[in-house]
Formats: C-alpha cells, sequence, structure tokens
C-alpha cells in the first residue's frame, strides 16, 4: 500500500510542476481583466468623499495606478515574493492578514456543512439506487433536485423571514451574540482557531458552543441543502453502475442477503466517484459561501470577496484569487492521486 | 468509394434508413422511458409553462413602451405594496410592478440560458473535440488552459468582469460564456477520448474516411448523451448564478425585468412592522418561486435524461 | 409613548450599543478624514477646546485651560491644562501638543485633513507639503518655526490672518497625541532628518489601529468588519463617564438593525432616510427630528465639456447633440435653473426633510445673507431663456445630451428624471438621456471632463463659509474644479475673505459671493439636509451639534447613560 510506483511518483512530480503554470496564469487573467480599469476608477476606493478630490492625482501616483500593466504586475510580484500581498483599503488590514482573519469564519461553515452534504448526500444516493424507479426514488431524487433548484440567496432569505418573523432572536446575525463575545474576547477564554464553536469545546464553556451554533445554523442549512444533490446524484448513479457489475450478481447467485450485497461489495466501489465530488465541493462551496455570507453578513472569506470586488480593491481581489487558486489546484490535485490510487484501471495520463 | 458513387439514390436511402434502424429503437426507447419517469415529464410540464409565459409575455404583460425589459414604476415610495386591483403581485420598494417583472423575466432568463448554455457549448465542443481526437501537445495546451478556468473561483472572474465592463445583464452574459465553456470542452474531449479507440472508428478510418467525416458521423453522436444532459442542467445552473449576480448587484440594474435583481430589493422588507411579520412577503417569494421553478424544471429533465440516455445504466 | 412609571428592563445598562454602515479607516488623528473614524477618535482623543453643546461657533476648554488671540490674527496662545494624563499613564506636557500638530504636518498624506493646518500656518493655497510630482518642497523649518512652546504655553504663528483656524484646532485632526508614546510605536521621532521618511506613509502610518488619548474613552479592541469596542478611561482628568463601555458595530442590513433596536440590542441605529417610517411612534423608541446638518447637495454645469465625452451626441447643434461650450451660455443655465422643481425634489428624496439653499452659504453657517434669492420653478421663464440662447439657435435646433448618475444614488437619478421632464416638455426638439453607471465610472467620467452635469454633495470640515464657497465656487474647489468655471472676481473674493480679520468686511465679502452665486448660478443648490436621530427611549444625555462627526446618527458618547 505504501510502495508507490515509479509510474504514480512520476505523476506526482508532473502534477506539481504543473500546479505553476496553472496558478502564473490564474494571476496573469485576474491581472490583465483588472487593467480594464482607469486609474482613476481605481482610485475611487481611496477617495470616499470630495473632500479629497483634490488629492486623487497624488493617490494615483502613490499608488502606482496609471504605471503601465508591466510595471504595476513587476511591483506587485516582488512583493508577493517577499510575502507581502499588499494593502486592502476596503477593510483596512494588509491583504495576507485579512486572508487569515476571514478564514476561520468560512472554515467554520465548512467544518458543519461539508459532512452533512457528503452523509445525507451518501445516504439518499444508496436508498435511491437500491429502489430504482419506485416512489422513494422519485420522492427522493424529487427532494435533492428541488434543495438544488433553491437559489441559495432565496433560501437564506426566506430562513430570515421566518427566523426573524417567528423566532426573532432564536438565530440572530453575526457569529456571537453580545455576552458571548464580550467573554470570548476576555482574558478567561482562549481563541486558539478563532473557529468559536471548536474554540468553545477546547476552552471547555459549553454556553459559547451553543451561542455559535445558534449563528450558523441558519449559513450552514442554506449552504447545505444547495449542495446535496450533487452528492446524491453521483451516489445514486455510481451505486447503480456497480449494482449491476458482475461481481454483485455473483454475490446474489451466492446467496448472500441484500444488505451485505449492497454495503460490502457495491458501496465500497461506488464511493469513488464521491472522492470526484469532493474536489468539487470546494470551488463549489466557495461559491456558496460567497452568496451565504453575503446573504447572512457574516463576515467569511466570502463576504469579504464580494465586498472587494464591488469597491474595487484590486490588491485584495488578487490576493484573494492567489489564495483560493492555489487551494483548488492543489485540492483537485489530491483528489486526482486519491482517485488513481483506489482505482489503478484509472489513466493516470 | 468509386463503387459506392454508382448507386442509385433510392438504394442509398434504403442504406441509410437501415444504418439509422438502430438509432431509431434507441430514441423510441428513450421517449418511452421518459414518458415512465413521473419526474422527467413533471420537468417537461414545467418548462412548457414557461415556454408558454414567455412566448406569450406582450399578451399577459402589455410592454413597457418606454423600454420593454423596463419595470413599469407607480410612483417612487420607497415601501412595496401588496397585491392590488392596480397591481396583481403587489409592487417592490420604488413601486416596481412585480407581475410584469416576473412575466417579462421570463423571456430574460429563457435568453440568458439560451444565449449562455449555447455558446459555450459551442465553443467547447470545437476546443474539446480538437483536443481530444489530435492528442498530444495541443491536448495539452488546450487542458492547461481548462485548468486555468476551472481553477478559478468563477465568482470573482464575474464580478471582476462585470465590474470592469460595467455593471449589465450582458456582462454577466459574457463573462458567464467565458467561465462556462471549460466543462464542455472536457466533457466532449473525454468522450471523444473514450469514444476514439472503439472498434467502429478505426474501421471507419480503415475504409479511408477523413478525419472530419470520421468525427462528424460517429464520434460525435454518440459523445452527445452526456452533453444533453450537462446542458439541461446548465440551463438552470446559469439563471442561478445570474440571478445571484444580480442580487449582489452585479447584474440587471435597478428596475429590469430579471428575477434575481427583484429579489435584490426585498433584502429590506423580510420582516414588516410589529404584529406583521410577514407584511411584504411577495417581494421575496415571489420572484424566487419563479426563480425555483425554473431551475426546478430544467433539473428534473437533465437527471432524468441522465438516467435515460446513459448507455451503462439504461437497460437493468 | 412609554411604558408607566415602573423601572422597565434596560438591556445592557452600562454598555451603549450603535449599529451602523460605516467603518473606520484609520485611527491615527492626522490620518483619518473620515466620519465613522473621527466620531471614535472624538471619544478618545481631545484637542485643546470644543465646541460647547450644540454652538458652532463658541467653545469650551479641554487640553487648554484658556487661550489668546492676538489682535493682528497672526498669533494664537494657549495655556495648557496640567495634571492630564494619557490612558498609558503618561502626563500630558506642552511638548505633547506642539509635536502632534507638526507630526500631523510632517505625515501629511495624500487626501488627509492636514491641508487645514497648512493653509493657515503655511500660507494660504498650501494644500500640501508635496508638489503635483510628489517631491517634498515646504522646507521642514516652516514647520518647526509654526507652532511653539513658551513654558506653559503653546503659540501657534499663522502666516495671515484666517478665520476658521480656532474651528479647525477644535476637531479630530488637531487631537493631542502623547509625543513618547507615539515614537516608542515607531512614529516620527521628531527630528528634522525623519521629516522625509514619515511623509505620505504607504500604506498606512504606525498608529493606524492604536490609539492613547487623554479622552473620557480608550480602546479596547478593533474587529475589522465587526465591531469597535471603547471601555471608560477610569483616569480621566474631568468625571469620568457614566457608561462602562461603547460598542459601535458595522451591521450593513437595515432588517438586522432595526430588529436589534426593536429587541434593545442596540441603542442607537442609522436608519436609512427610506425607512425612517418604519421607526416612528414605536414604543420604546424616541425620535428626535429637525436637526439641520451642514451637508448640501447642488449639481454643476460643465462649462467646457471635453469633447470626446460620449454624453454630447454629435457635439453640436443639429438636434443630435450639444455643443461642448453649451453651458457657457447664461440662458442656458437660467433656462435649467428654471426647470428644477424643488419641492418635488426635497419631497421625494429627503421626504420634506430639507431645504433649498440659495447658495453654498448654507443655514448655520456665519454670513448668510436672509435676502438671498433663489430659483423657483417657472417654465414660462425657462423658455423664455432658451429662447434666447445661442442668439435662438438652441430653441431653433434643439439639444441631445446625456444626464449621468451613479447607480444605487436615487436622489441624483430623481434630480435628472425632473430636469428631464420638465425640459422636454417645453420643446419637442429637447432631448435628455438618463445613464447610470458605477460610481468608479461615474468619477472617471467626471474628472476627465465627460460630464454635462454631475451632482456632488459637500460635508462641512469647519463651520465658516470659506469651507463651502471654496468647494463649490472656486476655480480650483474640490467641487467645482470639474466645471471649468473661471470667474477671477470670484477667486479674488474667496482668497480676500478668508484673511479679512474685520468680521464686518467679511461679511460683506461673503454677501458679495452670494450675490455672485445667483446671478452666474455657475450650479443649482439642491438641497441642505435635515436630519433626525433615532434612539431607545431608556438613552439620556445624547446632543445634537452639526459639526460632531457621526451625528445625527452616534456622536459624542461622554455624557451619554442609560436608565429612566
Amino acid at each position: 500500500m505504501l510502495g508507490i510506483s515509479l509510474e504514480m511518483r512520476s505523476y506526482i512530480i508532473r502534477r506539481l510542476l504543473l500546479l505553476i503554470p496553472v496558478l502564473f496564469g490564474i494571476i496573469i487573467l485576474t491581472f490583465s481583466i483588472l487593467q480594464f480599469f482607469s486609474p482613476v476608477q481605481r482610485a475611487s476606493l481611496f477617495v470616499t468623499n470630495p473632500r479629497q478630490f483634490r488629492d486623487i492625482n497624488a493617490i494615483i501616483q502613490k499608488y502606482h495606478l496609471s504605471d503601465p500593466v508591466y510595471v504595476q504586475f513587476y511591483y506587485w510580484i516582488r512583493e508577493v515574493l517577499h510575502g507581502n500581498l499588499g494593502w486592502s483599503q476596503s477593510v483596512s488590514l494588509p491583504v495576507k492578514d485579512a486572508i487569515i482573519y476571514f478564514l476561520p469564519a468560512t472554515l467554520e461553515l465548512f467544518i458543519f456543512a461539508v459532512p452533512l452534504i457528503i452523509f445525507i448526500g451518501i445516504r439518499l444516493g444508496r436508498i435511491s439506487a437500491v429502489h430504482r424507479d419506485k416512489p422513494v426514488d422519485h420522492f427522493t431524487r424529487g427532494l435533492a433536485i428541488a434543495g438544488y433548484s433553491l437559489p441559495t440567496f432565496w433560501l437564506g432569505l426566506m430562513l430570515l423571514m421566518v427566523f426573524y418573523g417567528f423566532f426573532s432572536g432564536l438565530f440572530p446575525p453575526g457569529r456571537l451574540g453580545t455576552a458571548a463575545d464580550a467573554f470570548v474576547n476576555s482574558a478567561a477564554f482562549t481563541r486558539y482557531t478563532r473557529i468559536n464553536s471548536l474554540d468553545a469545546i477546547l476552552n471547555l464553556k459549553p454556553w459559547i458552543l451553543v451561542d455559535a451554533l445558534r449563528h450558523l445554523i441558519l449559513p450552514v442549512i442554506t449552504l447545505t441543502v444547495v449542495n446535496i444533490a450533487f452528492v446524491m446524484r453521483i451516489m445514486r448513479s455510481s451505486m447503480l453502475e456497480s449494482l449491476g457489475k458482475g461481481y454483485v450478481v455473483a454475490a446474489r447467485a451466492k446467496g448472500l442477503d441484500e444488505k451485505t450485497v449492497i454495503n460490502k461489495h457495491a458501496g465500497r466501489t461506488a464511493l469513488i466517484p464521491v472522492i470526484t465530488v469532493a474536489g468539487y465541493l470546494v470551488s463549489g462551496l466557495m461559491a456558496g459561501a460567497v452568496i451565504t455570507e453575503t446573504v447572512f453578513t457574516y463576515k467569511g472569506l466570502g463576504w469579504w470577496s464580494v465586498s472587494a470586488a464591488i469597491q474595487l480593491d484590486i490588491p485584495a481581489v488578487l490576493g484573494f484569487t492567489l489564495f483560493i487558486g492555489t487551494v483548488v489546484v492543489i485540492t483537485n490535485l489530491v483528489v486526482d492521486l486519491l482517485y488513481a490510487y483506489v482505482d489503478p484501471r484509472i489513466r493516470l495520463g | 468509394m468509386g463503387e459506392l458513387n454508382m448507386e442509385s439514390h433510392s438504394s442509398r436511402w434504403i442504406k441509410f434508413k437501415a444504418s439509422m434502424a438502430p438509432r431509431i429503437r434507441e430514441l423510441r426507447f428513450s421517449l418511452r422511458r421518459i414518458k415512465d419517469s413521473p419526474l422527467s415529464l413533471i420537468g417537461i410540464t414545467i418548462i412548457v409553462v414557461f415556454a408558454a409565459i414567455a412566448v406569450l409575455a406582450p399578451v399577459l404583460a402589455s410592454p413597457n413602451p418606454r423600454d420593454t425589459y423596463l419595470i413599469p414604476r407607480d410612483g417612487f415610495s420607497p415601501t412595496p405594496r401588496p397585491p392590488n386591483e392596480n397591481h396583481r403581485f403587489g409592487t417592490t420598494e420604488g413601486q416596481f410592478d412585480i407581475y410584469y417583472g416576473v412575466i417579462w423575466g421570463t423571456r430574460t432568463a429563457f435568453r440568458v440560458s439560451i444565449l449562455v448554455v449555447g455558446s459555450a457549448l459551442l465553443i467547447g465542443l470545437v476546443i474539446g473535440s480538437i483536443a481530444g481526437y489530435y492528442g498530444g501537445i495541443i491536448d495539452e495546451i488546450f487542458m492547461r488552459i481548462t485548468d486555468i478556468f476551472l481553477a478559478f473561483p468563477y465568482i470573482i472572474l464575474i464580478m471582476a468582469f462585470v465590474t470592469a465592463m460595467g455593471a449589465s445583464l450582458d456582462s454577466v452574459l459574457k463573462a458567464l460564456i467565458i467561465v462556462w465553456w471549460p466543462s464542455y470542452a472536457r466533457l466532449i474531449r473525454a468522450e471523444v477520448l473514450s469514444v476514439r479507440e472503439e472498434d467502429y472508428v478505426e474501421a471507419a478510418k480503415a475504409v479511408g474516411g477523413s478525419d472530419f467525416r470520421v468525427i462528424i458521423r460517429h464520434v460525435l453522436p454518440n459523445s452527445i448523451y452526456p452533453v444533453l444532459v450537462m446542458a439541461s442542467l446548465d440551463m438552470g445552473a446559469i439563471v442561478l448564478t445570474a440571478a445571484a449576480m444580480s442580487f449582489l448587484g452585479l447584474g440587471a440594474p435597478m428596475g429590469y425585468a430579471d428575477w434575481g435583481q427583484m429579489i435584490s430589493f426585498s433584502r429590506n422588507w423580510i420582516v414588516g412592522p410589529p404584529g406583521q411579520p410577514f407584511a411584504y412577503w411577495y417581494t421575496v417569494v415571489i420572484p424566487g418561486l419563479f426563480i425555483f421553478f425554473f431551475v426546478l424544471g430544467w433539473s428534473l429533465l437533465g437527471d432524468a435524461f441522465r438516467d435515460i440516455l446513459d448507455p451503462k445504466l439504461r437497460r437493468r | 409613548m412609554r411604558k408607566p412609571a415602573a423601572q422597565e428592563n434596560v438591556k445592557n445598562p452600562d454598555t451603549l450599543v450603535y449599529e451602523t454602515i460605516g467603518e473606520m479607516e484609520s485611527l491615527d488623528p492626522a490620518w483619518a478624514y473620515d466620519t465613522s473614524s473621527g466620531e471614535v477618535i472624538l471619544n478618545v482623543y481631545e484637542p485643546l477646546l470644543y465646541f460647547k453643546g450644540g454652538s458652532t461657533d463658541e467653545f469650551e476648554p479641554r487640553i487648554a485651560e484658556n487661550w489668546t488671540i492676538s489682535d493682528d490674527g497672526l498669533t494664537y496662545t494657549f495655556r495648557i491644562r496640567t495634571g492630564v494624563r494619557f490612558q498609558n499613564g503618561d502626563l500630558l506636557t506642552p511638548e505633547d501638543v506642539v509635536y502632534s500638530i507638526k507630526r500631523a504636518m510632517v505625515q501629511d498624506r495624500d487626501g488627509g485633513p492636514v491641508w487645514m493646518f497648512l493653509e493657515p500656518l503655511i500660507g494660504v493655497g498650501t494644500y500640501s507639503t508635496r508638489d503635483s510630482d510628489g517631491n517634498i518642497v515646504i522646507p521642514f523649518e516652516q514647520i518647526d518655526n509654526a507652532v511653539t512652546v513658551e513654558g506653559n504655553l503653546v503659540v501657534f504663528h499663522l502666516k495671515q490672518p484666517y478665520g476658521p483656524f480656532i474651528q479647525i484646532l477644535a476637531q479630530t485632526w488637531a487631537s493631542i497625541v502623547d509625543k513618547n508614546w507615539c515614537i516608542a510605536q515607531g512614529d516620527w521621532p521628531g527630528t528634522a532628518e525623519t521629516y522625509e521618511n514619515f511623509n505620505n506613509p504607504y500604506p498606512n502610518p504606525p498608529l493606524q489601529e492604536k490609539m492613547n488619548g487623554t479622552g473620557p474613552f480608550k480602546l479596547d479592541r478593533w474587529e475589522h468588519e465587526v465591531q469597535i469596542v471603547l471601555t471608560r478611561n477610569d483616569n480621566y482628568w474631568r468625571t469620568p463617564a457614566k457608561l462602562r463601555s461603547v460598542v459601535i458595530k458595522k451591521v450593513d442590513e437595515w432588517t438586522d438593525r432595526k430588529l436589534a433596536l426593536l429587541a434593545g440590542d442596540a441603542d442607537f441605529v442609522y436608519v436609512p432616510r427610506a425607512n425612517v417610517l418604519e421607526v416612528e411612534n414605536l414604543e420604546g423608541i424616541r425620535m428626535i427630528k429637525d436637526l439641520p446638518e451642514l451637508m448640501a447637495d447642488a449639481v454643476f454645469f460643465n462649462f467646457e465639456i471635453n469633447e470626446n465625452s460620449e454624453w454630447i451626441g454629435s457635439g453640436k447643434f443639429d438636434g443630435n447633440g450639444t455643443p461642448t461650450n453649451f453651458f457657457s451660455d447664461k440662458d442656458v443655465r437660467l433656462g435649467f435653473a428654471y426647470s428644477f422643481d424643488w419641492d418635488t425634489y426635497i419631497r421625494e428624496v429627503l421626504l420634506g426633510e430639507g431645504t433649498q439653499p440659495a447658495s453654498p452659504v448654507i443655514d448655520g453657517l456665519p454670513y448668510v445673507d436672509p435676502n438671498a434669492k433663489k430659483y423657483y420653478l417657472d417654465l414660462a421663464q425657462a423658455e423664455n431663456h432658451f429662447r434666447q440662447a445661442f442668439g435662438g439657435a438652441l430653441w431653433e435646433n434643439g439639444f441631445k445630451l446625456t444626464l449621468l448618475y451613479n447607480t444605487g444614488n436615487e436622489p441624483r437619478r430623481i434630480s435628472a428624471e425632473i430636469f428631464k421632464q420638465n425640459i422636454e416638455n417645453l420643446n419637442p426638439k429637447f432631448s435628455i438621456e438618463i445613464v447610470g453607471r458605477d460610481w468608479p465610472t461615474y468619477l472617471d467620467e467626471m474628472i476627465a471632463g465627460n460630464l454635462t452635469m454631475y451632482n456632488l454633495g459637500w460635508q462641512v470640515d469647519f463651520p465658516d463659509p470659506h469651507n463651502f464657497v471654496s468647494a463649490f465656487m472656486s476655480s480650483g474647489g474640490s467641487l467645482s474644479a470639474f466645471q471649468h468655471y473661471n470667474n477671477p472676481i470670484v477667486d479674488n473674493l474667496i482668497n480676500s475673505g478668508i484673511v479679512e480679520p474685520d468680521p464686518a468686511k467679511r461679511q460683506t465679502i461673503y454677501y458679495q459671493l452670494q450675490q455672485i452665486y445667483y446671478d452666474d448660478v455657475p450650479s443649482l443648490m439642491l438641497d441642505q439636509v435635515v436630519g433626525r436621530h433615532v434612539e431607545r427611549d431608556w438613552v439620556n444625555g445624547w446632543y445634537y451639534n452639526p459639526i460632531i462627526p457621526g451625528t445625527p446618527w452616534g456622536g459624542d458618547y461622554y455624557p451619554v447613560w442609560k436608565g429612566y
């Protein structure tokens, strides 16, 4: 199992090396799009008030906004190689700090959403496949597709409407209530990860955990419901495929009970495409997070990216793109490797 | 080759029908499966209803003389008004008629999804089939390019593009096409790759058919099924994404007949005055239902296609 | 309508929560020019003196015990209070005062407030320590000599009389900082050699996120985009504040803020104009109306439109466009002036809560001419002027132009609609298109000179007519620069008005300017805003002064307490 073949090794190395041009391509693409903006447009982020109009040319000069593209690119790349991703004017933080600052909130959403999506999706997929074309199948498929068809922001708004209207105060906006927030920032509490639910457990403070969960429920539901259908669908079709396979028919002929057939034989191989889904989930969830965080005004990476893009906060957009691009590309690589590892029949090139 | 040219037209027609017979049989089988599947029937019904609304839009809601896609306003008051005789579905903040907006928004939805899916499909088809068929370095280059696009956080690309070109539905359209074509290219390429090695393609090449003819006649038709599935699912996904862009303020301008745009108004009105929490429900619920059902219809259809047309799953 | 006498449950009785949409740009008093930062700085730092209560021309001592102004208006002398401590324990000395002012002038960032020190202390017309290429041109000696210590006194040496100087010193950019502490944070050491290093810092100054003031509150923490928390300074030199802490939260959605207000979780909230009626007359909520703000909007005519502008059609009088000098003809401007419906505008945009100013010298400023004339809707006169414009060529050929507004800005769109509606009705050959563009594009077009007319608003820097007339009328004014209106008489009056020490003579000058504004009509004043303040009724002690950053929603938290 640990013996990585030569073929595999060269595949890994090749893919890792290809990472660099892909990332470079992403950055070039972003940079070139951003060049559509004139210097004044990009300076508008720094000039929030007519009182500052007088200084607009000076600001353009100061931030190199009218320098030729390659000059701006050179400055930016040089700084990046020194570990400096620039300054995000829209949130008054260095870009690197902003990423670290907003990341825990988004991670916290994912920590709850991803297991739910995968678990529920797999279960529904199995049920659907085993009872193919029966009412149960139609019902679960319909349900999952309905979930997928819900616009994320609309689901969020509807949830807000119901919970604000009926049970106001039950699931409030933000990440923590006033009392919890004060406690979390006091000396009695250590913020290890700034993921509130996790920190609450680490600090052994159940009431903080409850408070954090209360604020998480609605955004997590919104994020989860929309994405379950993907996992379910893939699980279902791969399950159906393997249920029709030779070895399953043989197992049935041998007289094994249905449960063993499904779980042990068909089920396991059916998990393979789920790995592919996991790769999709990362970028799909990011998009979902952008909208969910905006609807719930939940200040995470997704919220920041929208806010920065709307305000033409170029360094933020570039930094965020670099960060997410890297994450996605690496995830794709890991997924491909897992895929190839689990199913040797898959061609590696 | 010379021999074939000398055959009469009628016998060529008989040969053609014979070669198509299996295809027609498969088609009939597919149609029967569609008929039998309740989910796909529901999907088709929904889509037909929406198509009818789109076609009949001028009858259902007489067009605004100033600009068809600009929702008529009844004053400027910021508070939405509930459904009444003048406004069947009520008005949004700024007094835009919701009924007009959702009816003409249907046309907008169709326009956006058809244009984007069509263009992405075409571009993806061309690039994917070239890459898949010729392989080698061409394939490598194309696939790295699609890698870049697929790895790109598509929301950021769309946001950046739209802001650069001025927020409008057309900018969103163009940005969506740019973002969407890689997945079609990938799909076509995969299909071409798997079919390329099949026996009948080798046989066709042996007989001496040109590359182009081989692709057109053998490879593409067999590759079409998964594309069909993806396209019908995408009809819904595109509308969802475009609506999200409008909701974020990066799409259709205020007052445009676009479902997502109308919901962006409603953010301020999800809670009514004390004692009447759902007073403004219509601003949120109605446009959202339109989006939901439109996407549902296409997704049900796409999912049913997947079930029906996947050769591995067709016959159990 | 309130619940009966029994003490209602006051939520968080010693914490004031203010939910709003703004976010601070910087906590450095010399850097910050936006009101969100200003509001925080106001409560943590203190200047030499401050506005008394709701007045904009009476002052009370803070760091200074008293002050004198020389007869020639060139020397301001302040006696510095003793026994005042900064929040870190350091004792305040006159040296700190001098350092604070010099540090600001040394920093002088682009787009910052320090020009308000440079004009009086270095010379009128000096808006920056650098030239247009970014090179420093103001030698350090001039900064060094501008303000000096003499025993327990701090003396300012102005280059010429400057009426509003005392008002400038009363605001957040004149906050007194702790020299030793600043240097320990990596800020300017106070020497001439380091002047260049600390000039116009990039991307932000050393004091960006840290505060150490003498004021009634100190900084507890700043959670970007979420909230800023201030806690009481128990060693404040006056009686410590009653509130134990102040939390200013950034809550972007009106619905969230409204719910918090209704639930009592927020004590002050920012209410957008469109939503004020939703919280009027509700139990437990107090609304204070009729708060005249020192803020005004105007629409400016572009006298020389860029010939490449896409908003002027063919660029000629052929019925398909507008010539680039369209608005240089006064009859055209008068035609537009008589076509504007102020009543409808103020009613639609401000829900009636606003007034039409006659000129940039708005109500609340000194030297407002009570007899100043205004324009009004009169389509007959409008038609008259259009007929006379360009010797009749305008009326005969008609014109076509586009008015731009920045998307989301309803007031600007409505003003454009009003012009369109009224003017198009006068002559079928008149055509006005209305187009929306996002703010950065709008700004770009305006600066490039492409816009035919543009709307801008101004918020007061210091309550003196100079601030407004120079912004609205001077050839290099922050707002008027883009309209290419060059009237040398106006410029001369503005320049002499600011240095004139005699109040009577100043009044004459500003009355003249107001008359010229009416006669020349380079722009049209659209409105002066009247605001409201919304709070829970258990809040006491909030007071209104239009000059305080953050009003009328937030403000000065020192006198505030909660209870019945």
